[in-house]
């Protein structure tokens, strides 16, 4: 027997779905932000061979196609290192490293978006390194930085999509199962539009305020 | 747990294909999103209010709904529609549609960024708002904004990869058929990854050259 109605319980399964997709991409945002975050601060102490190795990753992640990273990790890496993979690992990976070259490249330019007096007046202070990077470079790069950062979250939230082609439950996914019943492609792919761009603007709008806050220390007070 | 890569030599022809039609398919959207961006921009740089908001409805929509979604939407709802076209064409429609969305943002500033001077300068001279547009803004703006529309043409050499989903077969599909033909799924990707990333490489680099060419004579303002 085939349902090929609508019913009530297509809502839960696209909360459902909503869930996964959101959920991955907070998971793979947040490994994706601190492991950029880190290779910024390798480049930033100039670690001679580990540099360079960076910069290269970041470089192919950053111009190849996503889809393809997920083949290569989904079916590459379990055929080649011999270990188990599931869909769900293989996202997690493939979008954290994607995520993690593109916030490198911020964080390198914010970083160098701050003038050498300013760094080198803090180590005639007698800062050491470390302490300059934390108590004058950090605070303002993360101004700098809040605005391309949260296109590109707003734009990783899209590219989680990709991940229902390996068979992850997200809401793509549940959309195509939706849409092979019902065959109502019209419905379902405006419904699953929508809620991927309310989820978008919902990143857009909070990026934003954070910003605000971020910036206002400099903002113009008015006279 | 051998990299070995000589089993794909007798698979190059088939893969060599699979990249002519992810050319074709990129050379046919880029044309048809460089024409509508050019469109969508002059409605965006209208003063008829409702034209204005249009095309900003349609260029927020576009972009903050993912790729995969708006390719079923297409692929699946055409038909629906009594409209049947092959995945070729589904392709090259929803990438033009994608990619108008940015080129128009690009071409929008490029227009933005034109001197008052210019235009007023042709107005006095005489001519006809019609001609100002078509033979003054339009192709400087069109000239300065070369290198981004580069990057939207990157972007879209890497989102066409997406079209394999819909069984057209260009190189991430044909690599596909290859590794499911070997069994060797990480060769076949990992040598998709490296010839992805070359191509986007060689194509900023012309990118970057005939930004410098058509750009000559303001050598110093645009570099």
């Amino acid at each position: 027997m085939r349902y090929t109605e609508f019913t009530p319980f297509d809502l839960w399964l696209l909360a459902q779905g909503l869930g996964v997709t959101i959920g991955l991409f907070l998971v793979t945002s947040l490994i994706g932000l601190l492991l950029g975050a880190l290779w910024g601060v390798i480049r930033f102490y100039r670690v001679p061979v580990l540099t360079q190795v960076i910069t290269f990753i970041a470089e192919i992640l950053k111009n190849s196609p996503v889809l393809v990273q997920l083949f290569l990790v989904f079916f590459g890496f379990p055929a080649f290192f011999k270990l188990n993979m599931t869909p769900v690992n293989a996202a997690i990976i493939t979008l954290s490293l994607n995520t993690a070259a593109f916030v490198y490249v911020i964080a390198v330019s914010s970083i160098e978006s701050i003038g050498r007096d300013q760094i080198e007046a803090a180590r005639v202070f007698g800062l050491t390194r470390w302490q300059v990077l934390r108590h004058v470079i950090a605070p303002q790069a993360l101004a700098f930085s809040i605005g391309p950062l949260t296109a590109l979250l707003v734009n990783q939230l899209q590219v989680t999509s990709l991940i229902s082609v390996i068979g992850v439950m997200d809401l793509s996914k549940i959309g195509a199962n939706l849409n092979l019943r019902t065959l109502k492609p019209f419905i379902v792919w405006t419904a699953v539009g929508i809620l991927y761009y309310l989820s978008a603007k919902l990143v857009a709008t909070l990026g934003a305020k954070l910003e605000k806050r971020l910036r206002a220390h400099s903002a113009f007070r008015g006279l | 747990m051998r990299l070995d890569l000589t089993i794909l030599a007798p698979h190059l022809g088939f893969l060599a294909q699979g990249a002519l039609l992810t050319a074709e398919v990129c050379a046919l959207a880029l044309i048809g999103s460089v024409i509508l961006g050019m469109l969508v921009a002059i409605a965006r740089t209208s003063q008829l209010k409702w034209l204005n908001g249009l095309a900003f409805a349609y260029v927020d929509l576009f972009r903050n709904i993912p790729f995969i979604v708006q390719l079923f939407f297409f692929y699946y709802g055409l038909p629906e529609l009594g409209i049947y076209i092959d995945a070729f064409t589904t392709g090259v429609v929803a990438l033009s549609i994608a990619g108008g969305a940015h080129a128009s943002d690009v071409i929008r500033a490029g227009i933005l960024a034109i001197d008052n001077g210019i235009i007023e300068a042709a107005e006095v001279s005489g001519l006809p708002r019609r001609v100002i547009f078509s033979k003054i803004v339009l192709p400087i703006a069109l000239r300065t904004s070369v290198r981004p529309l580069g990057s939207v043409l990157i972007n879209m050499i890497l989102t066409s990869s997406i079209l394999s989903t819909i069984t057209l077969n260009e190189l991430t599909g044909n690599a596909k058929i290859v590794a499911s033909d070997t069994f060797r799924p990480f060769e076949v990707y990992v040598v998709l990854l490296v010839v992805y990333a070359a191509l986007t490489y060689l194509v900023s680099i012309g990118i970057t050259l005939l930004h410098r060419w058509l750009n000559r004579d303001m050598q110093e303002q645009v570099s």
